[in-house]
């Protein structure tokens, strides 16, 4: 998903205690999806309720977010708003994809195959799964912030006005976008698989700093966009073999988009309005960034009662969110 | 033996008082008057109260104590209309409190007050600085603070009150001079806390005329207000730890 400049940018690994006391914006959809793939049972399966409801993204949800709360690391969600008309395309190829990779997890059940690879990418999101994550996320006090469009973008807005201190995010979209500081890795531990393939990487948090990026490149942030629009973005497809290494080259040789188009005499479609979804993204100032008291009822309540989660596990880690929010409040004891 | 009359609205702002941070009390009541101490759940912040005797339109007791459900008696109490009295009366047989309102008349189950909280005895805390201030500009001010971050730093430089609230971007100072305060003690200090508790205590104390703030460095923060004329209230809140 997003424009891939992976060969293009220079990330470095960081430990998680450096992110310590700062606020992350991530993703919601994203980070659910990511979830929603990772967390299944061996045969592909998602985890679920008594009654069929699919429940791994609250696991995700409630575990990864509390252990990162331990560390300090507070998150706020930023879901999506209305897609730009641009992703429709993109979308459609989506669904598209999903609709494939259910359809083959299915024959491979029947057939008794492994199928865990088409169970990973078949992921929906629903409105009960963002309803319940919504209501999850508010329940342990962290801010649901509702963007106007893509989530992303308002991600990058609140980084770039020091609101959070990062966006975390797998794509490089967020620098596009505008996001100062792009965390890598945040939403999963460890071994992370990689999509649709049989294998696993050591995931450890990166970090990527746009200014330094920019400036080792030797380029402006106008033009990190003009090479991902070249590359292909959720909102074109990009010219073809053309990556990332051959954009650079030909936006360091040309300067910007209209003169490589020119000189390769090829087109892109409605490019202007692509650059302008990055370098002026819709984003809105109704939010805050702030913890609220976690309702430690609520979320033994909705998980246990509701979605069928062991109780022990859940009201472990309830309590955790409720100390970090405690955390550095000291009690009347020592002064009585 | 306890029978009481009492102005509701005098009552019940002063029940709020309490029960912003605690549900479950323990009445005191001598021929003084009556008292609550209470800490909250969390041990982080403490209230104490006192009505006195002169409080009531008629106070008639022999020392007892009785433990309250607040949540409940709010609810009673909301039914009185303006400037109406209210009458309590202990029904000492069945554990019970009749309240009467005009013409209702309600029975409140009490609760064994042994199975309250045991309540604290109140620390002797040397808090150097004193700021007075109307009650009314406090509570604004921890609105526009909370509007920023979820804590904030309280405290007094050479003859000024100041307030400091930091978010990861904005950051709000108020600076309230001598001069513009109802009285102030210079003193060291500067102390953090926690917002959701102020913001808590400021529903009461926003009402009063006149509220005292004792603060130190890196210490609790007492404060202390009047609720109507005769009902004395004081809060006494732990800090926070500065971080990072």
């Amino acid at each position: 998903m997003g424009v891939d400049l992976g060969d293009l940018v220079n990330k470095r690994k960081i430990e998680l205690i450096g992110l310590s006391g700062k606020w992350i914006a991530v993703d919601a959809f994203n980070t659910l999806y990511q979830f929603l793939s990772i967390i299944r049972q061996r045969d592909g399966t998602p985890l679920m309720d008594r009654s069929g409801r699919i429940t791994s993204h609250l696991s995700g949800l409630l575990y990864r977010t509390i252990n990162l709360a331990e560390a300090g690391v507070k998150i706020a969600f930023v879901f999506d708003g209305d897609p730009p008309h641009l992703k429709s395309e993109t979308l459609k190829e989506r669904s598209k994809v999903r609709a494939k990779a259910e359809a083959a997890w299915e024959e491979a059940k029947e057939k008794g195959e492994d199928g865990f690879k088409y169970a990973q990418s078949s992921s929906r999101l629903n409105r009960e799964i963002l309803d319940d994550s919504m209501r999850l996320i508010i329940a342990m006090g962290l801010p649901v912030i509702q963007a106007p469009s893509e989530g992303e973008a308002q991600a990058a807005y609140m980084a770039s006005k020091g609101d959070v201190f990062a966006i975390g995010s797998q794509d490089y979209d967020a620098l596009l976008f505008g996001a100062p500081r792009v965390v890598r890795n945040l939403a999963i531990t460890g071994k992370r698989k990689i999509p649709r393939k049989n294998a696993y990487v050591e995931a450890e948090p990166e970090m990527i700093i746009l200014d330094d990026e920019l400036s080792k490149m030797g380029i402006t942030r106008e033009q990190l966009v003009d090479i991902g629009i070249m590359c292909g973005t959720d909102f074109n497809p990009g010219l073809p073999r053309v990556g990332p290494k051959t954009a650079f080259k030909l936006i360091k040789e040309h300067g910007d988009l209209e003169s490589v188009l020119k000189d390769l005499g090829v087109k892109i479609e409605n490019y202007q309005e692509i650059r302008d979804i990055f370098l002026q993204p819709k984003a809105m100032d109704d939010y805050s960034i702030k913890m609220s008291k976690p309702n430690v009822d609520e979320i033994i309540a909705f998980l246990t009662q509701e979605r069928d989660f062991d109780r022990e596990r859940v009201e472990k880690a309830a309590r955790k969110i409720e100390e970090v929010y405690r955390r550095g409040q000291r009690t009347l004891d020592q002064w009585f | 033996m306890f029978k009481a009359v009492i102005n509701a609205e005098t009552l019940r702002d002063a029940m709020e008082a309490v029960s912003s941070l605690v549900d479950e009390v323990k009445f005191s009541i001598t021929e003084k008057g009556l008292e609550i101490k209470a800490v909250d759940p969390a041990n982080v912040a403490m209230v104490s109260l006192k009505i006195g005797a002169d409080a009531f339109e008629y106070f008639k007791t022999t020392p007892l104590e009785i433990g309250v459900d607040l949540v409940r008696l709010n609810d009673v109490l909301s039914m009185a209309d303006r400037g109406e009295n209210v009458q309590l009366e202990l029904d000492e047989e069945n554990h019970k409190l009749r309240i009467g309102v005009g013409s209702l008349s309600y029975t409140l189950s009490l609760i064994d007050p042994t199975a309250i909280r045991k309540e604290p005895r109140i620390p002797d805390l040397d808090l150097p600085a004193h700021v007075t201030l109307p009650g009314g500009e406090l509570r604004r001010a921890i609105k526009a603070a909370e509007k920023v971050s979820d804590h904030v730093i309280l405290g007094v430089s050479d003859d000024e009150f100041y307030m400091e609230a930091k978010g990861d971007i904005d950051s709000l100072r108020l600076k309230i001079p001598s001069t513009e305060l109802l009285g102030l003690k210079p003193g060291e200090a500067r102390s953090l806390f926690s917002l959701d508790y102020l913001e808590d205590m400021s529903k009461s104390l926003g009402k009063a005329q006149e509220v005292t703030l004792e603060m130190g460095i890196d210490y609790p923060l007492r404060v202390n207000f009047k609720v109507g004329q005769a009902i004395e209230v004081n809060y006494l809140l732990a800090p926070r730890i500065e971080q990072e």
